[in-house]
Order: structure tokens, then sequence, then C-alpha cells
């Protein structure tokens, strides 16, 4: 099992086969099941993200039962139409996705974590943009899918990917570092370059805690994928560019690791510090839930 | 390619899985841990209660654990439409249900950590959860029968009792066919005389493996 982005870069070079193919070919191995079974069990994730990438922008949009967000992604939308955005319509539309993927989480609808919930819009902020840019077909983007997940594997075998252990790094962090490497792959870059956009995308998120208001994965939650899954997109450009990050991934992620260690308890998902702390987000918390929140119920 | 001990060993554990929001750690990562305890537990309760440590005592109610732990509990996939009023669901069966917010540090060590209770009048059962990210989990411990079960990793995990050796010569071979097995432990119990083993695996099997080991156990839990 691939346990390094040297290993998974050095395979990629030497069997001449791009590290989406290798992945799916460790799954095989691993899973007894075929290659069908397998790919089917991606496209069903596929389907499931456009679906609520589509939901959470269409008309109104999704609001969830605290009324913290909501209608955010359908907003973006409208503003598209009718306005010449600063940062472009494929960044602004990269962000509607995520956003709206994240507000269909919050919705509580149906979603695919990726590799969390908290960070779920990333991947699909990034993916469904590239579809556009790319002209990706269902089979590009179920590729994308399978080489996020070998990037994401070794971080969450290598590190961690939960916020409550690592902070938001580990989550939309992690999450946009595979979306970066996934979306070199898809613009026919090297393997060597997936990692320079990963290392890049990773390094740039470095430290972020893990702050949810009221303890929901609400804000900042749903606004950190927009920034997970632009921060993807500038950072494979970078890398296809030519760009490289000095620092090899393997250690970038092994920063992460003492980085997240090295959080306090506030900043780790117990919606005590950070944005969770201020006096607006103590209100809405004491507004959602009451004033006797650490009482047994 | 090196044989090594993970947590996440499919791209699945990344990729998915496929859930009802909000959060894959404190929702569905609590029906796993619901749906560990219902597979060791092999019963109805008629009551369940769940102790919550740091994180999870924290914020159990904004992620929404407490329906999802007992989604699992029921017996829910963590996309099933029923997930966010599994805790009516239960009450409406009759099963008194209680969360407990421990002040505490986490028996088991981790900040996601939930201590499930499942009990009837015949028999009682506890395990202890935690929820790495992701919706991956670890079952920590397990109290159940006189037996008290340490497992050291992420599922899937397998408890078997065997009638003869012989039985178990075979079940051993069978199952390194099916998947690498990382450990094996055995535990001698307070009640009943059997040994009882716990094996730790890589993969996760399928129906038919699950069933075909089975038979030669004269107890099996799957989780």
């Amino acid at each position: 099992m691939y346990m390094s982005i040297e290993e998974l870069v050095a395979d990629s070079v030497s069997k001449k086969q791009p590290i989406s193919e290798l992945i799916i070919n460790q799954e095989c191995e691993k899973s007894h099941s075929s290659r069908e079974e397998v790919w089917h069990e991606m496209e069903k994730n596929l389907e499931v993200m456009r679906a609520a990438v589509e939901k959470g922008a269409h008309g109104k949009g999704v609001f969830s039962k605290t009324g913290l967000t909501g209608g955010e992604a359908a907003m973006l939308r409208k503003y598209r139409k009718n306005h010449v955005t600063l940062s472009g319509d494929s960044m602004v539309e990269a962000v509607q996705n995520a956003i709206a993927t994240n507000e269909v989480n919050a919705s509580m609808g149906v979603i695919c974590a990726t590799p969390t919930a908290g960070s779920t819009g990333t991947l699909p902020g990034v993916l469904f943009i590239l579809e556009k840019r790319l002209g990706l077909s269902d089979e590009d983007m179920v590729r994308f899918l399978f080489t996020a997940s070998a990037f994401g594997m070794i971080v969450a075998n290598k590190a961690m990917i939960a916020g409550a252990t690592g902070g938001c790094q580990a989550e939309v962090g992690s999450a946009s570092a595979m979306g970066a490497a996934a979306a070199v792959e898809a613009a026919g870059g090297s393997a060597q370059q997936s990692a320079e956009a990963f290392a890049m995308a990773m390094s740039n998120l470095l430290g972020l805690v893990c702050d949810p208001v009221a303890g929901l994965v609400e804000l900042p939650c749903v606004k950190r994928n927009a920034v997970g899954a632009g921060n993807a997109l500038i950072a494979a450009d970078m890398a296809l560019a030519g760009c490289t990050n000095k620092i090899p991934a393997d250690e970038v992620i092994q920063a992460m690791k003492t980085v997240g260690e090295g959080l306090p308890k506030a900043l780790r998902e117990t919606g005590l510090g950070g944005l969770a702390g201020t006096p607006t987000g103590k209100a809405m918390k004491e507004r959602i839930f009451g004033k006797n929140e650490h009482v047994a119920s | 390619m090196t044989a090594t001990t993970v947590n996440y060993k499919s791209v699945f554990d990344i990729i998915g899985p496929i859930m009802i929001g909000p959060s894959s750690s404190h929702t569905a990562g609590a029906v796993a841990i619901g749906k560990a305890a219902r597979e060791v537990y092999r019963d109805d309760p008629t009551k369940i209660v769940i102790h919550y440590y740091e994180s999870f005592a924290e914020t159990h109610k904004g992620h929404g654990t407490d329906y999802a732990i007992i989604s699992g509990i029921l017996g829910f996939a963590p996309d099933d439409a029923r997930v966010p009023d599994a805790v009516n669901i239960a009450e409406e069966r009759g099963i008194s249900v209680s969360f407990i917010e421990e002040q505490t540090d986490s028996p088991i060590h981790h900040p996601n950590t939930a201590v499930v209770e499942l009990s009837n009048d015949k028999h009682a059962i506890e395990l202890s959860g935690c929820s790495i990210g992701g919706g991956t989990i670890e079952v920590r411990n397990i109290k159940m029968e006189g037996y008290d079960i340490s497992p050291t990793g992420t599922l899937p995990v397998i408890l078997a009792i065997f009638k003869t050796p012989e039985d178990q010569d075979k079940f051993n071979k069978d199952l390194a066919e099916m998947s690498i097995i990382n450990k094996t432990q055995k535990y001698l119990g307070s009640q009943r005389k059997d040994m009882l083993l716990e094996y730790e695996l890589d993969t996760r099997l399928k129906a038919d493996q699950i069933k075909a080991l089975s038979a030669l156990t004269d107890e099996m839990i799957y989780m």
C-alpha cells in the first residue's frame, strides 16, 4: 500500500501510469473486487456530489435548521449572472459549487464526505469547474476522484483528517491539497507536478484551526470550503506552470501533523475557541442550545 | 508496495461515505459506533445509555451525534432518510434513551469518544468507540458476557468462539485467504469458560465470506 507521495510519484514514472490507475489497481487488489465494482462505487460518489452541487444553488438554495447558513450558493449564482466578477467567472463558480455542497451538508442533506463532511465542498468545487474548463468526461471525473483519494489516504494514514485531532488544516487543508493534485492530473500534468500542487496547497493552509460556532458544521466551515477550492485551483495552476514547493509533499504532511498535534483543544472542534469563542459566536450558541450546554441531559 | 497496518484501508474511506450531514466524524462516525454496538449486542435493547467525552461531549448536539448513534443502534445506514429522526423512532419503540456529557478525559484516549451501554432484562454490553475522521472509527473496548476485549485498530474486527480446535484451524486458514490478519488476541471471560478470539483484519469481508466463516464457529460477531 502506498504510504508516501514519493513512492506514488516514483511508481507512476516507472510504470508509465497515471496515479489514478495505480490507486485503482491497489483498491482492486486489496478489496478482492473487480475493476468494474470499484469503478461503479466511485461513480455513485460522483453522482451524489453532482446532485448536491445542483441542489444547493437551485432556486433560493437550501438552509440549515439553525438559520446560521444557507442560500449563499444561490446568491453567488445570481451574482455571476448580473455582474462582472472580480476573480473571474470560473473561480466564482468553483466557490458557488463548494458552498452549495456544504450548505446541503449543513441542512442535513445527502453528501459524499471527501475526505470529511466538514470539507465536503472543496473537491466538488474544483471538479465541476474543471468539467467545464477542460471538457472532462464522466470517466475523467471518476479518475479525478481516484487520484484525489490516493493523496488523501496517505494524509489520513500518516497524519490526520479530523478537525478534532488536527484542526481545519487536516480537513479543508487535506481536501484542498487532494483537489490540487487531482486537478493537475486531469489537466495532463505529471505525477511530480501533482505532488508539487499538493504540497503548495497544503502549505498554504497550514495552521488553519477548527473553530465551529456552537459546534455546528456551519460557521466558518461552509466558506472555508470556498477557500479550499480556490486554493486548490491556484496551487494546480502554479504547479502546471512549473512552480515548485521546495519542501517535499511528504514533509509537508509531517509538518501538518506536528502543527495539528500542537493546536490547543479549544481550536480542535470543541466549539470553544477561535470564531466560536467570539461574543457573537457565543451568543449564537446560547440562542440555539440555551445556557446549560454542559449539564447532562 | 509494503504491507503496513493502516487505519484508512480503502479509497472509499477517503471519497465517501455517502451520508446525511453535517459531520463525518460526529455523524457518520457516530452511526458506525452505534452499528458496531448493535453487532455486538445481537438483540433489541430496552435501554440505551451514551456517555460522551471531549469533542463529542462539547458538540454532540450541534453535530447530530445523538440521532446518528441511535441510528446505528437501530440498524440505519448513514444515508437513510430516517437518520435525523432516530431518537424519536427509538422512543416510540419503547426504548429508554439517555445521553451523558462526561467532563473527564476520554477513557480510551481520543477526543471523539462515545461509550455505548445497551441492555434489556436478559443481558447488557458496553462498547467504547472513537471516531477518527472521515466516518472511520476504532472500537477500543468491548465488555460482553464477562469478556473484556480491547481491539487496537480500525474495523473490521471479528470476535469468535469455537466448538473444536479443528474448526478454529480451518477458520484461521480460510480467513487468511480472505484478508491479511493484522492481529489476533485471545480472551478468557469471567462468566463462561470458552476462549474468545479477536481478529483484526486488513480488508472488509463480503456477505458470503462472513456466512462461510460463521458456520465454523459457535458464536461469531463481525464488525
